[in-house]
C-alpha cells in the first residue's frame, strides 16, 4: 500500500452549486424531443408535408384538373415516349361485294379467313379487315387486353358491323400503347354470332401529330418535327388517374384541402375546448356540473352519423363539396374532449402548492392564469392537438370516401382514394398514392404526439 | 454452529442512459437464527437493491449482479433460487415491503392471495389453504378474519394491508423475514403495532427478521445487529449498542446528530448532513463520504478504507481507525 | 351495483332523448322543402304528403309526436319508399350490421389482448419488434385503404385456389363473414395491441408483481393470475368507444364488399334526402352506441372489484 497521509483537509462543498444552466420549460421539452429520433423524424416529415402542401404548387406548377388523355391511368414510371406522325387522314374502309342471298344460322357461319391491320397500328386509330365470310350477315368487333386463347374470353365487343359488304372497323375508342386481342365474329340476319372467331394481337404505339404538340405545349414550332421523330409527353413523375389527371399536382391540391382540415378544425376545436372547459374549470359548482353534462351529451352523439346530419343541415347536397361545413361540423361535434381535458388540468392546478404559495405572495388572478395556469395547461394541450390532427384527416379522408364529404372533382386525399378503388385492380398507384400520404401523415403526426407528450411531461410518459 | 445466512462481496449494478450504476459495491454480512438484523442508511445507499438482488426481484436487464454469494442454510441461491427442488422465495423466506397498497394485487382478494403461497410451496388444496389462510390473518390479529379473508386489498386500511402482508409472507412459516421498509407508508401509532407484531411474532416462530430502514428509532427498537450501508458499501456494522453508543465512522455520528432524540438537551437543534452521496456512475476511489465528512483527510480522497475490526462483531471503514493516523480517532467518536 | 346499473341506465336514456332531440331539430332545420327534393310535385298530392308525414301540424306539436312514436319504437314512414315502415328497414340492416360488428369486436380485442401479451412477454425481441411495427402501421393506415387490400386478397386467393373461398362482395354465408369482420376489426386490434402492451409494461413494474414473485410462484402463474389479469382491465374500458368506432367504419365496409348493412343504406338515405330514415337511423344508432358503452361499464364493473363494490 501507498504511504498514507492523514493530513485532515478542508473539503471544498461544491455540491451545493449548479452546474448545468436553468432551462426554460420549453428549452427543456425541446432539448428532450431532440433525443427521441422517432419524434424528430416525424416532426421533419410533417415539416417537409406542409412545404409541399404550401410550395409544392408553385414548383410543380401543372394543372390538377388537367387531363392529359394521352396518358390516361399511367403509373407512375411508364414510358411516354410518343411517334411524331403526320396528321389524320380519313380511312374509308374495305368493302367486298356480297353475292345475294340468304344468310344461313349463325351455328353455321364460320369465322373470318384472316384478319389484317391496315397501315400502322396507332393511339389515335387501330385498322383492321378481314376477309368475308360466306353468308354473314353482319360482324362484330371483339376488344380484349388480354389473349382470347385459351378461354375463349373475347373481351369487350367494340362494334358491330351491319353491313355485310363492309368488312373492316377503325378502332379510335380510348386506345393505350399496348397490346391489344381483337375478336371477329359472323352474324346472323337475327344478330346471333357464330361461335367461331378469329383473332389478331396488335401493338399499338403511341402517335402525336406535330399541330398536338404544339397545342400541348410539348414543342415550340411543329416545322421542326418530322414524321417518325420520338417526342416524350408531359411528365407525371407520380402518374395519372382515370381522366388523365396528374396526380402529383392533385396530391399537392389535395394536400391543401386534406391538411387544411387536418389542421384548422383540430385548433379550432382545441380553442373552443380551452374556453368552455376553462369557463367550466374557473366558475365551478352548479355552472360546471351544467356545461360538462352538455358536454357529456355532445359526446355521445354518434360522431360520424352526425357529421354527416350536419352537411345536410348546412344544405350541401349529395355530389357537391362543403369544405367549410365539414369543418364546422367537426368543431361542432369534437370540443368536447379537449374541454374536458382543460378543466381537468385547471381544478388540478388550482389545488396544487405553488398556485396557494403564489397566492400567498400577493399574486392576482390575471398573474396566476397567464404565469401559471396556461403555461401549465400548453403542454398537455399541444399534445392533445398533435393527437388530434390525425383522427381529423381520417374523418375527411373516411367521409369523402364514403361520398359524404370532399366530392369529385376537388381533391382532396380521401376523394382521391375514393377514385383511386374503382381502379384498384388493373391500376392500384392511383390508390396507393392518396393512401401512402393519408398514411405517412397520420403515422408523423402519431409519433410526434408520442415525442411531445413524452417531451413536454414527463407524468404523461408512455411506458412504450 | 454456521449463520443461517451468509452474504459475501455482493456486487450490483444497473444499466441506465446515463451509464452504468453501481449500486452495491461489495456487501458482506451474517445473519443468525432469531436474530434481527437493521439495514440503515439513506435513501439510493443501496439497502432495498441489497436484499432484492438476495431475493432476485431486481429486474435483470437493467440489473445484473457481477460478483457476489447469498449462502442460505450453506446453499448459494444467487444464481438458483430453488432448494430442494423449491422456490426458496415464500418457503424459507418471507418479504413484506414499504407500500402495502400497491404491494397487494388489487383484483384478488386476501385471503386468495395468502392461499396461494400455501398451494404453491405445501401443495394445500385450495379449500384448505384458504382456511389456513383465515388463521394467519387472525394470527396478524385482524379482527373477523374470515370476513376479511374475502375482501379485496382496496378494502382494508393501510395498517391492515400490511398485517396482510406479514401474513402472506409468514404463511409457509419461513427462516427469514425480509421486512423493506415496512412502516415508512404508515402512520406513527400504526408503526408501533406493526413492529410490536413482528417481534411477537418473532418471538413465537423463531425466524430471523432483515429490517431495512431509515429510521433509527426503529432500529433502536428493533435489531440485535446493525448494518450502515453509504454509498452501496457497509461502512459500519456491529451490534446494536455498537454502533449507537460506540460509533465508529463518521457518517453513523451525522445519522445520530440528524434523529431527533429525548436524552439530549430538548433545545438542541438537529443537525444535518451536507451535501450528497457521490455519484454511482463513477464512485471515487476513496472513501464515499470523503467530501461530506468533516474529519476527512489525504489518504481517505484516493485510498479506499478497509473494514477495521473494533471489537468481537464491530467493524468500520474509516481511516481515523488506522495506527498511523494522528488524529485520536477516540476524540473524535466520543461525543 | 344495483343503484350503479339503474343510474347509468337512466343517464343513458336521457342521452337517448338528448340525441333524438338533437337530430329532430337539426333536420327540421335543413332547408329547402323534404317532400319536394327534386320534382315537380302538385299541390293537392303535395298537401296530402304533408298530412301523412304530419308536417303540416306546428314543429311542437311534430316534436311531441315524434318522441311519444319513439317511445312506442315507431320511427314512421320512409319518404322515398313510401310502403315501408322504417322499423323494419333498420331491423332488416342492422342485423347485417350488428353481426359484422360483433365479429370484429371479438375478432380485435382477442387479437388485441393475445398481441399485447405477446409485445409484453417478447418485449425488446423480434416479435415485440415485428407487432409494434405492425400496430404503427394499423394505427395509420386508414379503414378503407384495409378493405380494399383485403378484397385483392380475396381475388388473389380465389384465383389462387381455383375456386371462390372467400365470396369478393355480399353477404349471407360464413364464408362472406370472415374477411370483412377481419378488415373491420384491424384498426382497432392494433389501437387495442398497443393499450395492452403498454398495459403489461406499466403491470410488470407494479409492486405487486414483485410480490407475487417474492412469494416464489411460477412465472407462468405470476403471469396469469396477476399480470394479464389486472392489465385487462384497462383494455375492457376502451370497448365502449371501440364497438362505437367499428359501427360506423363498417360504412366503408359496407361499402366496398357490397354489405347490405344499415351505413350503406344510411348513406343512401342521406343522397337521397329520406328524412325518416336518416332521422330512426341515427337516433337508432346513437342509442345502440350509449347501451353498448353503458353495458360495457357494467361488465367492467363486474370484473373488478374496485368498481363492483363501491
Amino acid at each position: 500500500m501507498a504511504e498514507l497521509s492523514f493530513e485532515p483537509v478542508r473539503v471544498e462543498r461544491e455540491v451545493e452549486t449548479i452546474s448545468r444552466p436553468s432551462l426554460s420549460y420549453w428549452q427543456d421539452a425541446w432539448i428532450r424531443l431532440k433525443a427521441n429520433r422517432r419524434a424528430l423524424i416525424s416532426l421533419y416529415i410533417v415539416i417537409g408535408l406542409l412545404l409541399f402542401t404550401v410550395f409544392g404548387p408553385f414548383v410543380w406548377t401543372v394543372d390538377p384538373a388537367a387531363q392529359d388523355l394521352d396518358q390516361i391511368s399511367a403509373p407512375p414510371g411508364a414510358d411516354r415516349s410518343a411517334t411524331v406522325v403526320d396528321d389524320y387522314a380519313v380511312w374509308r374502309g374495305v368493302t367486298v361485294d356480297v353475292p345475294a342471298g340468304g344468310s344461313p344460322p349463325a351455328a353455321e357461319l364460320l369465322a373470318p379467313g384472316a384478319v389484317s391491320v391496315h397501315g400502322p397500328a396507332e393511339t389515335r386509330a387501330v385498322r383492321l379487315a378481314w376477309d368475308p365470310v360466306s353468308g354473314a350477315a353482319a360482324y362484330r368487333v371483339y376488344r380484349n387486353i388480354l389473349d382470347p386463347e385459351p378461354d375463349g374470353a373475347l373481351g369487350l365487343p367494340i362494334a358491330d358491323v351491319l353491313d355485310p359488304a363492309q368488312v373492316s372497323f377503325e378502332d379510335r375508342l380510348d386506345l393505350k400503347p399496348l397490346t391489344y386481342y381483337y375478336s371477329v365474329v359472323a352474324m346472323d340476319a337475327l344478330g346471333n354470332e357464330s361461335r367461331a372467331y378469329r383473332t389478331v394481337g396488335v401493338e399499338v404505339t403511341r402517335v402525336i401529330t406535330a399541330a398536338e404538340a404544339v397545342a400541348k405545349g410539348l414543342v415550340e414550332d411543329g416545322d421542326t418535327l418530322q414524321p417518325g421523330d420520338t417526342l416524350n409527353l408531359a411528365a407525371h413523375p407520380l402518374g395519372t388517374d382515370y381522366l388523365g389527371r396528374d396526380l402529383l399536382a392533385r396530391l399537392m391540391h389535395g394536400a391543401r384541402v386534406s391538411l387544411f382540415i387536418g389542421i384548422v378544425a383540430p385548433f379550432a376545436f382545441v380553442i373552443l375546448g380551452i374556453v368552455y372547459g376553462s369557463a367550466a374549470g374557473f366558475v365551478g359548482g352548479r355552472f360546471d356540473q351544467l356545461l360538462m353534462r352538455f358536454a357529456d351529451f355532445v359526446v355521445a352523439l354518434p360522431f360520424l352519423l352526425f357529421m354527416i346530419l350536419l352537411r345536410i343541415l348546412f344544405g350541401v347536397g349529395a355530389g357537391e363539396s362543403g369544405i367549410y361545413p365539414m369543418m364546422v361540423a367537426m368543431v361542432l361535434l369534437s370540443w368536447p374532449g379537449a374541454a374536458r381535458l382543460v378543466r381537468g388540468q385547471i381544478l388540478q392546478i388550482r389545488e396544487e402548492g405553488y398556485i396557494g404559495a403564489s397566492r400567498l405572495l400577493g399574486a392576482k388572478t390575471n398573474y396566476l392564469v397567464l404565469r401559471h395556469m396556461i403555461p401549465n395547461t400548453m403542454g398537455v394541450i399541444l399534445v392533445t392537438l398533435t393527437f388530434a390532427v390525425p383522427s381529423a384527416i381520417f374523418t375527411e379522408a373516411f367521409l369523402s370516401f364514403i361520398g359524404m364529404g370532399v366530392a369529385p372533382p376537388t381533391p382532396s386525399w380521401g376523394s382521391m382514394c375514393n377514385e383511386g378503388l374503382k381502379t384498384m385492380l388493373t391500376t392500384p398507384h392511383e390508390l396507393i398514392a392518396p393512401a401512402a400520404f393519408i398514411s405517412i401523415t397520420v403515422l408523423a403526426f402519431n409519433l410526434l404526439g408520442d415525442g411531445l407528450r413524452d417531451a413536454l411531461d414527463a407524468r404523461m410518459r408512455s411506458a412504450e | 454452529m454456521s449463520a443461517l445466512l451468509e452474504v459475501d462481496d455482493l456486487r450490483v449494478e444497473f444499466d441506465t442512459y446515463g451509464g452504468t450504476v453501481q449500486a452495491v459495491r461489495g456487501v458482506s454480512f451474517e445473519l443468525d437464527r432469531g436474530q434481527t438484523l437493521a439495514i440503515v442508511g439513506e435513501s439510493g445507499c443501496g439497502k432495498s437493491v441489497t436484499v432484492q438482488s438476495i431475493m432476485g426481484l431486481i429486474p435483470m436487464p437493467p440489473g445484473r449482479i457481477t460478483s457476489g454469494s447469498a449462502r442460505l442454510d450453506g446453499k448459494d441461491v444467487i444464481d438458483d433460487k430453488r432448494i430442494d427442488g423449491k422456490d426458496i422465495r415464500g418457503r424459507l423466506v418471507g418479504m413484506i415491503f414499504q407500500d402495502p397498497m400497491s404491494s397487494l394485487n388489487p383484483t384478488m382478494t386476501i385471503g386468495e392471495q395468502i392461499a396461494e403461497t400455501l398451494q404453491v410451496h405445501r401443495g394445500y388444496s385450495h379449500k384448505r389453504a384458504l382456511a389456513r389462510a383465515i388463521e394467519l390473518i387472525d394470527m396478524t390479529r385482524i379482527p373477523e378474519a374470515a370476513k376479511r379473508a374475502r375482501q379485496y386489498p382496496f378494502e382494508f386500511s393501510g395498517g391492515m394491508l400490511q398485517r396482510s402482508m406479514i401474513a402472506m409472507s409468514l404463511a409457509c412459516e419461513p427462516s427469514i423475514l425480509i421486512a423493506d421498509e415496512p412502516t415508512t407508508a404508515l402512520d406513527v401509532t400504526i408503526q408501533a403495532q406493526i413492529l410490536d407484531l413482528m417481534r411477537e411474532l418473532q418471538r413465537d416462530n423463531g425466524m430471523a427478521i432483515i429490517l431495512i430502514t431509515h429510521d433509527l428509532g426503529v432500529v433502536a427498537r428493533m435489531a440485535d445487529e446493525v448494518l450502515v450501508m453509504y454509498a452501496g458499501e457497509v461502512v459500519e456494522r456491529g451490534s446494536v449498542d455498537d454502533v449507537f453508543y460506540r460509533s465508529a465512522h463518521p457518517y453513523t455520528l451525522g445519522l445520530r446528530a440528524a434523529m431527533p432524540s429525548n436524552r439530549d438537551d430538548a433545545a438542541q437543534e438537529l443537525t444535518p448532513i451536507d451535501g450528497s452521496p457521490p455519484d454511482l456512475f463513477a464512485p471515487p476511489a476513496g472513501c464515499g463520504y470523503f467530501a461530506r465528512c468533516p474529519h476527512a483527510m489525504r489518504a481517505c480522497e484516493t485510498e479506499h478504507p478497509r473494514a477495521f475490526e473494533l471489537g468481537e462483531q464491530h467493524r468500520a471503514r474509516c481511516w481515523l481507525h488506522h495506527e498511523d493516523c494522528d488524529v485520536a480517532a477516540d476524540e473524535v467518536f466520543r461525543k | 351495483m344495483v343503484a350503479y346499473t339503474v343510474k347509468r341506465l337512466l343517464q343513458g336514456v336521457i342521452t337517448v332523448w338528448f340525441i333524438a332531440t338533437a337530430t329532430f331539430f337539426g333536420m327540421h332545420a335543413v332547408p329547402g322543402d323534404p317532400l319536394a327534393a327534386d320534382k315537380e310535385v302538385p299541390p293537392e298530392i303535395w298537401a296530402n304528403l304533408q298530412a301523412r308525414y304530419g308536417l303540416d301540424k306546428p314543429v311542437p306539436e311534430q316534436y311531441v309526436i315524434y318522441l311519444s312514436n319513439m317511445l312506442k319504437g315507431d320511427f314512421g314512414i320512409s319518404y322515398t319508399q313510401q310502403n315501408r315502415e322504417v322499423n323494419d328497414i333498420i331491423a332488416e340492416h342492422f342485423k347485417v350490421s350488428a353481426t359484422l360488428g360483433i365479429l370484429a369486436i371479438v375478432f380485435a380485442a382477442f387479437g388485441g389482448i393475445l398481441w399485447g401479451a405477446l409485445t409484453a412477454l417478447y418485449r425488446n425481441r423480434a416479435p415485440d419488434i415485428v407487432i409494434v411495427f405492425l400496430v404503427i402501421l394499423g394505427i395509420s393506415v386508414p379503414s378503407f385503404v384495409f378493405a380494399a387490400l383485403g378484397q385483392l386478397g380475396v381475388v388473389n386467393i380465389n384465383n389462387a385456389l381455383g375456386f371462390t373461398l372467400f365470396p369478393v362482395a355480399g353477404w349471407g354465408t360464413v364464408q362472406h363473414m370472415i374477411v370483412p369482420s377481419m378488415v373491420l376489426g384491424l384498426g382497432t386490434m392494433a389501437f387495442l395491441t398497443r393499450l395492452m402492451r403498454s398495459s403489461m409494461l406499466e403491470i410488470a413494474n407494479s409492486d405487486f408483481i414483485r410480490t407475487a414473485r417474492s412469494k416464489g410462484l411460477p412465472a407462468t402463474r405470476v403471469f396469469r393470475k396477476h399480470q394479464l389479469r389486472n392489465a385487462i382491465l384497462p383494455v375492457v374500458t376502451v370497448l365502449g368507444p371501440s364497438i362505437a368506432a367499428i359501427t360506423t367504419g363498417g360504412f366503408v365496409v359496407e361499402m366496398v364488399f357490397a354489405i347490405p348493412g344499415l351505413g350503406r343504406y344510411f348513406v343512401q338515405a342521406v343522397q337521397q334526402l329520406d328524412y325518416t330514415v336518416i332521422m330512426g337511423t341515427t337516433v337508432f344508432y346513437g342509442a345502440f352506441l350509449v347501451f353498448m358503452v353503458i353495458l360495457v361499464d357494467l361488465v367492467y364493473g363486474l370484473i373488478d372489484p374496485r368498481v363492483r363494490l363501491e
